[in-house]
């Protein structure tokens, strides 16, 4: 059986090191690096797809990596929008840094591909490393001020949660005695068994780790970078920002978080539990982003934001796991929650390259520059409208579904509170989506003149808009993906 | 099996876009599409109408049954399921109706970005079928926010001069109301599994099958859900400035089919589905229906616009829809949800009747304000005498069915609390301010230049809306037949 996955990452790897050298040569086409780079995307894509149908192991990589559908999930989705972001950046993106920059997507590429299928702590920290070191290049690439503040803050909080992530991973090793996640599961269980003095340790590094991930995951409160960082940045590279690196923070919290929460409960005589934990953080992520993006002027910010909101519903299907692990209500909460974590990279993908092409074509990211643009830009503002609509879980776009399905799972019981939070912030997020779909349809634009789209921002927008239509319609096989990942959650 | 009611839902879905680039290449030839269309949707709603006419489903039962897997897994399974009985079929024909009228009505009165305005009609009027034809909740929900999306456009783009603030307004209200509505449907869905017990979100087989305790809490949900859309004051704020801003013919759809969701919801869900916490406390219901019915027939009063006094009106009938059915909860007594079906139907015709002609006498007369509309009976005799007629059927005065849909409600509710005989005060004052609102504008000696009358095609259109309601007096049977089994059904399940 062909090992598809390592050839993925074999391809990728060998991308990443070789589309630097396209620089040497005078070139001919200024775009060559960006179709190199989509190209393969395109096949690892593929690759990862045809690994689902015909699963083997990743014989390569020892017990470094573990073929499974939750990796495949993220892989697929961190992969695509790596891709989707590609081909948006083909006409921006075309002067002789070109080949770096395209180089820096596919080390970001690689980094999430290899974190998603992560089995082993070590592993997951490189892979992290290597998913998190090009973006921070990438997020200053426009060599303006605000750029550059964006990417050194960037940087730095970056810099900070890795720390966290490794103090974590040094506690369950000397805890454990093991790397290998699934070995640190069992070590954490014979803690429990034998009630160890050392079980607070264990309770602080699941904290840490919570804390770690939870800064590339925009957990509130470790979310302050975001905002600033994502209107900073150039806006594809914060499309691949929320859409797709945020995701690998959710793959690591699943695979080490979750894995340990069904053998391990925090504390002896329960204060609190993890999903308390959990409980708490989401309602925060949910309240603080709704209400922040309410009053913002800026597109870019509103959609992080928006982004960090949208975190905060993906936990509550954390929180029905955590709570009862193998209940039916967890089935439910973790499918949620693995099928909002592709409903949202796709969503908040393609809101932000919307709002990329408006930056883009007229120079302004502030809402104003907003009014009217049914009229104006008439692909981008529907394309947009349907993005937004379904991120405030308006059926029957895609992103009602993975709602649907995450307020089910604590619909009844002790976290029904936090449902009713979710709903609520739910209808909250529309003042805000709809007060954008306002402006560009009731509003009246500044100038009258129309703006060209061009090809291939139309070509993303229609692939990503026929699947917020097509899962919206025919959520079944959407569903039956995301679910094949819960079972690997225990490991 | 029978395509029928699903041809009724996803034919205007998928001519909807079709009328857009109709439309868009030549106006006329798009009204005339648009019109034949809605002829083609309303001979099939008057098909399905008929069925259950001639042969009324036994309670519980639904004719035109369709059912196809669409999710399937062992933690949530979902079919499509539609079908229709004797609550959703006067429903669905009165929809279909109004659709009709409100094309033919908007030819004059909407003049800008017509290509998205008639394809947003049929997205309507799809979506709208699919929320009295879904036998499954979900299904339910995503209709019922499907027909917010056109509903916020039109009121955004052909609105008035406050459309904006209208159309946020409206969607957010009304979305916040439907989300926790479909919370309580996830709660009684996920008690159920907890508890171990056989569980979908099939209308027909959870009604009886719900536990008292999973009960309570659902029916405050889905109660907020369905008084917002009815509205039930205090939740009734959204819809003056809904009313106002909305261009005519869709203050028609807004009344006519619209209010009715929140009608239809209480009784096929919180009297179908949840009937045992409903008896408990039909006494609130009760008194929020009645104190419902006396807001909005003195806020009325009050009015100065035309149309606001039309739209505080219909938070009046409404009243009388959420009375009817808990009285028939209360008291046993079959004429309250009888005449709460009745008063739906009758109500989107005479109210619908009034907010197209306000549009009309706006267009032609510059102002809907009442002290500033004086001597139409000279000026504009046709459209004097319609705005009489119209207004007699909403009063509730015979010949008009109307009439008899109110008598219906408050006897019911006599019988369930001897007190509530106060309700018969309500007609009384609805037919005082509509009285008074004809001494102004039709009795009153005119002024300033004379406007143009309506046209002889208009008066009949108008007719089209009236007649019925004189018919229905005689044949009133032809709702309440295939009411009563569902009057029955309801009563037995509290």
């Amino acid at each position: 059986m062909i090992d598809f996955v390592s050839v993925a990452i074999l391809l990728l790897s060998a991308n990443s090191l070789l589309l630097p050298l396209l620089q040497i040569p005078k070139q001919r086409n200024p775009r060559l690096p960006g179709y190199v780079l989509a190209g393969v995307l395109a096949a690892v894509v593929v690759l990862i797809g045809l690994s689902t149908e015909y699963p083997g192991t990743i014989a390569w990589f020892g017990t470094l990596l573990s073929e499974d559908i939750l990796g495949a999930v993220f892989a697929m989705v961190t992969v695509g929008i790596t891709l989707a972001v590609t081909v948006a950046s083909f006409d921006w993106q075309k002067g002789p840094n070109a080949p770096v920059y395209y180089s820096l997507l596919s080390f970001t590429a690689l980094g999430m591909l290899l974190l998603s299928y992560s089995s082993d702590l070590l592993m997951l920290f490189v892979s992290w490393e290597l998913m998190s070191l090009p973006t921070y290049v990438l997020a200053g690439f426009d060599k303006k001020l605000r750029s550059n503040e964006a990417a050194v803050k960037y940087a730095v909080i970056g810099a900070m949660s890795s720390a966290i992530i490794l103090y974590a991973i040094s506690l369950a090793y000397g805890l454990t005695g093991s790397t290998q996640i699934s070995a640190v599961v069992q070590g954490f269980y014979q803690l429990l068994a034998t009630q160890s003095s050392s079980s607070v340790l264990a309770s602080l590094a699941i904290l840490l780790f919570i804390a770690g991930f939870g800064f590339k995951m925009s957990i509130v409160p470790f979310h302050m970078w975001i905002p600033d960082a994502y209107e900073g940045a150039p806006t594809t590279v914060s499309a691949l920002l929320a859409a797709a690196t945020k995701k690998a923070g959710f793959v690591a919290a699943i695979r080490v978080v979750l894995a340990i929460t069904t053998v391990y409960v925090l504390t002896k005589s329960p204060l609190f539990t993890t999903a308390d934990v959990l409980a708490a953080l989401a309602l925060l992520t949910m309240t603080v982003g709704n209400i922040s993006a309410l009053t913002q002027k800026s597109m870019t910010r509103l959609l992080a934001y928006s982004s960090i909101a949208q975190a905060g519903y993906i936990l509550i299907g954390f929180v029905a796991y955590a709570n009862s692990p193998g209940s039916t209500a967890a089935t439910i909460g973790m499918t949620g929650a693995v099928l909002h974590v592709i409903n949202h990279a796709i969503l908040t993908g393609v809101a932000f390259l919307a709002a990329a092409l408006v930056l883009m074509q007229l120079r302004r990211a502030d809402l104003g520059a907003y009014n009217g643009l049914g009229r104006r830009m008439p692909i981008t503002a529907l394309t947009l409208s349907i993005a937004l609509l379904a991120l405030a879980g308006v059926p029957p776009l895609s992103g009602f579904w993975s709602k649907l399905l995450l307020f089910l799972s604590v619909a009844n019981g002790p976290f029904l509170w936090l449902a009713v939070a979710g709903i609520l912030n739910s209808a909250l997020s529309l003042g805000y989506y709809g007060w954008v779909v306002k402006r560009m349809y009731f509003d009246d634009p500044e100038s009258p003149e129309k703006v060209p789209e061009p090809f291939w921002f139309v070509l993303v927008f229609a692939v990503m808009v026929g699947l917020i239509i097509g899962i919206g319609l025919f959520p079944q096989q959407a569903i039956n993906f995301a679910s094949g990942a819960v079972p690997n959650i225990a490991g | 099996m029978s395509y029928v009611l699903s041809l009724l839902i996803f034919l205007p879905l998928a001519a909807s876009p079709a009328i857009y680039l109709i439309t868009r290449a030549n106006k006329r030839w798009g009204i005339y599409a648009s019109l034949a269309l809605g002829t083609v949707v309303f001979l099939i709603s008057a098909y399905v109408a008929g069925k259950v006419y001639a042969s009324p489903p036994q309670g519980g039962q639904y004719l035109f049954q369709e059912r196809y897997s669409w999710i399937n897994f062992n933690f949530l399974g979902l079919d499509y399921l539609v079908g229709v009985d004797g609550l959703s079929s006067p429903l669905i024909l009165l929809s279909a109706l109004l659709t009709v009228l409100v094309v033919y009505g908007s030819r004059k009165l909407i003049d800008h970005h017509e290509p998205a305005y008639y394809a947003l009609i049929f997205l309507f009027e799809g979506s709208i079928m699919g929320v009295f034809t879904s036998l499954n909740l979900i299904m339910f929900y995503i209709f019922w926010e499907v027909v917010l999306i056109p509903m916020f456009f039109f009121i955004g783009i052909w609105g008035g001069p406050r459309r904006k603030y209208a159309a946020l307004k409206f969607i957010i209200f009304t979305y916040s109301g439907s989300t926790i509505m479909l919370l309580g449907f996830l709660y009684v869905y996920l008690g159920m599994t907890n508890a171990g017990m056989a569980v979908s979100f099939d209308i027909p087989s959870l009604a009886g099958k719900i536990p008292m305790g999973l009960q309570y809490l659902p029916l405050l949900a889905s109660f907020i859900g369905f008084a917002v859309k009815l509205p039930l004051v205090p939740f009734h704020t959204w819809l003056p400035d809904a009313h106002v801003e909305a261009p005519a013919p869709i203050s028609v759809l807004l009344a006519g089919v619209l209010l009715k969701m929140g009608g239809y919801g209480f009784l096929r869900i919180s009297l179908g589905l949840f009937p045992n916490a409903s008896a408990q406390f039909g006494w609130v219901f009760l008194a929020l229906g009645l104190f419902s019915m006396f807001y909005g027939a003195l806020a009325a009063i009050l009015q100065k616009d035309l149309k606001k006094m039309i739209a505080f009106t219909s938070i009046n009938h409404m009243g009388f829809v959420l009375f009817g059915a808990y009285a028939t909860i209360v008291s046993g007594s079959l004429l309250g949800v009888q005449g709460a079906i009745f008063m739906m139907f009758v109500h989107g015709l005479a109210v619908g009747c009034l907010f197209m002609l306000s549009g009309y006498i706006h267009h032609q007369a510059g102002t809907r304000d009442i002290p500033a509309l004086k001597g139409l009976g000279t000026t504009m005799p046709r459209t004097a005498t319609v705005l009489v007629l119209a207004s007699v059927a909403a009063m509730g005065l015979p010949p008009f069915a109307s009439f008899l849909a109110e008598f219906m409600v408050i006897a019911a509710g006599i019988s369930a609390y001897a007190i509530l005989a106060v309700s018969v005060l309500v007609p009384i004052i609805t037919a005082g301010y509509f009285l008074w609102m004809i001494k102004r504008t039709v009795l009153s000696a005119p002024e300033g230049s004379p406007v143009h009358d309506m046209e002889w095609s208009d008066v009949a259109a108008f007719s089209v809306y009236l007649i019925p309601l004189v018919i229905l007096i005689v044949a009133s049977y032809f709702i309440l037949t295939p009411a009563l089994p569902v009057a029955t059904f309801l009563r037995g399940l509290a």
